[in-house]
């Protein structure tokens, strides 16, 4: 092989991967736009609606609750570090309370959301494009993006955010306990410097937040499930590409929506 | 089933492919392929496996844009329709697939009853006994509230057609009706095409059985390599002198 060939290799990684990235990128840009005429008017089948409500939030409950619990916990034993230090025991719900409500309760819910519901959404998705159900449909007379998309994305940004609320309420009662039990702080104490010191404020950003992961999950894992080609290899290397795709999409709209609000 | 009657073009060819192409990386998977489907016939697509033969039959429908050539449909461009035009379009035609594509979310029942709720023309109580009475025209009653997996291949195959029959287009197409079948329930197949073309029906079948489509069919299409090997009507493929024709026709080994 010649020497130039050989040094033309990683140029040419990196320009496929990079054409791979900005037709992802144009493919999301497409999925949006696709759900945004359709929003208005709306075009959805209640029937379908009302079913994606179920399997993505009401199924979603167990998982939430516990994650919710658990960060809710963690915040009190990392705070708990600095309130016993410096005694600061009626800054514990104010402090715990404020990192789980702006970022730690949209992050980690947002994420097991996207493990859950996501990757599923995808998988099922790309199942039936493969399975031509997807062209079935089309042969139906019926938009494949009116029936199957729409109804999924409207049930992933409601649920996500209602989602956020709910797992916002249980790590508050999770760190409520535990600062009880482990740090020995009143529960009524924490809930007092929670509600003098925690504003209306911190609670929207959160929910600012779970609104823009959900309509990011829901177009994300919409794209890569109708773009499937390839077999059950295919719905599985879209699993997995929608999955980080969606992940690397909350973190940098957690960026984002924080700068822009602060 | 009774069988929607639209406006036919005058020179009575409801599907014309002309010169249909479609290339996979530089590949020819058809290659100027022509055909013509007259009002109330059955067009026999017939070759080997990998031929192209469902591939063309999804350019007919809109599910895949051509490279080169035009699909009309009534006098209609296929290829040159947006989405929602196609929508339109598509309420003239019904598809039977190859793997059934029944929706695996849904039972029987709300499969069958999709495309009627979506057309939003009917109550609730007629889609409800029109789904009971197409299914018992086909020997399956009783069966709405199973779902797609709890059923054998020749029901989901025979589910498949009253899906796509239930809105009584006027041009259906089906993709191997009974591949994968035995000889009964393949019978069953044939003759429910059979009572399709004899309401009025125009359709493409796409078949390895030769011998349940032969009295069928009024015209065949043979392709291989998404070329065209043979086109004209039965006396004509009976009489045609090609070696590979004769031998696919008359399934003799080579």
């Amino acid at each position: 092989m010649r020497l130039t060939s050989v040094l033309s290799v990683p140029f040419a990684m990196v320009g496929r991967r990079t054409l791979d990235i900005a037709t992802e990128m144009g493919g999301m840009t497409l999925m949006a736009g696709a759900i945004l005429r359709r929003l208005f008017p709306p075009r959805v089948d209640g029937a379908e609606l009302m079913r994606n409500l179920y399997n993505v939030g009401v199924k979603s409950f167990p998982i939430i609750l516990v994650t919710g619990v658990f960060v809710g916990a963690i915040m009190v034993i990392q705070a708990g570090l600095y309130v016993e230090k410096y005694e600061a025991t009626g800054f514990i719900g104010w402090g715990a309370g404020f990192a789980t409500l702006r970022e730690v309760s949209p992050i980690m819910i947002a994420l097991m959301f996207n493990g859950r519901v996501g990757a599923k959404n995808t998988a099922e998705i790309g199942t039936m494009k493969v399975t031509e159900q997807v062209d079935a449909l089309r042969t139906l007379a019926i938009d494949p993006v009116s029936y199957l998309i729409m109804p999924r994305f409207i049930a992933m940004v409601v649920m996500m955010t209602l989602l956020v609320v709910v797992g916002d309420a249980t790590a508050l009662i999770g760190g409520a306990f535990t600062s009880q039990f482990l740090l020995g702080v009143d529960v009524q104490l924490f809930f007092r410097s929670f509600v003098d010191l925690i504003h209306l404020e911190d609670f929207l950003l959160g929910v600012y937040k779970a609104i823009t992961f959900g309509i990011a999950v829901g177009v994300v894992s919409c794209h890569f499930g109708i773009t499937v080609t390839g077999g059950a290899v295919g719905v599985g290397r879209a699993v997995n590409d929608s999955v980080v795709a969606s992940a690397i999409w909350i973190f940098v709209l957690n960026y984002v929506v924080t700068t822009l609000i602060i | 089933m009774q069988v929607t009657h639209v406006e036919v073009p005058r020179d009575g060819v409801r599907i014309r492919c002309q010169g249909v192409s479609k290339y996979y990386r530089r590949t020819a998977v058809l290659d100027a392929v022509d055909l013509e489907v007259r009002d109330g016939t059955m067009l026999g697509l017939i070759g080997p496996g990998a031929a192209g033969k469902s591939l063309l039959v999804k350019i007919i429908c809109g599910l895949v844009a051509p490279d080169e050539g035009h699909v009309f449909i009534d006098d209609i461009d296929v290829t040159r329709l947006r989405e929602r035009e196609l929508q339109a379009l598509r309420m003239r035609l019904g598809m039977v697939f190859q793997n059934y594509a029944l929706f695996d979310f849904m039972n029987v029942g709300e499969n069958i009853a999709l495309p009627l709720r979506m057309e939003g023309r009917s109550s609730e109580t007629s889609i409800r006994n029109r789904v009971a009475e197409v299914l018992e025209q086909v020997a399956l009653p009783g069966i709405q509230d199973k779902m797609p997996r709890e059923l054998s291949g020749g029901m989901k195959k025979r589910v498949s057609f009253v899906r796509a029959v239930v809105r009584r287009p006027p041009i259906v197409i089906y993709d191997d009706p009974t591949g994968g079948l035995d000889p009964v329930t393949s019978a069953k197949i044939f003759r429910l095409l059979s009572d399709m073309k004899a309401q009025g029906t125009t359709s493409i079948t796409i078949s390895h059985d030769l011998d349940g489509i032969r009295p069928l069919c009024d015209q065949w299409l043979l392709i291989e390599h998404g070329k065209t090997l043979f086109s004209g009507d039965t006396s004509a493929i009976d009489q045609c002198e090609t070696p590979y024709v004769r031998q696919f026709w008359r399934g003799e080994p080579a």
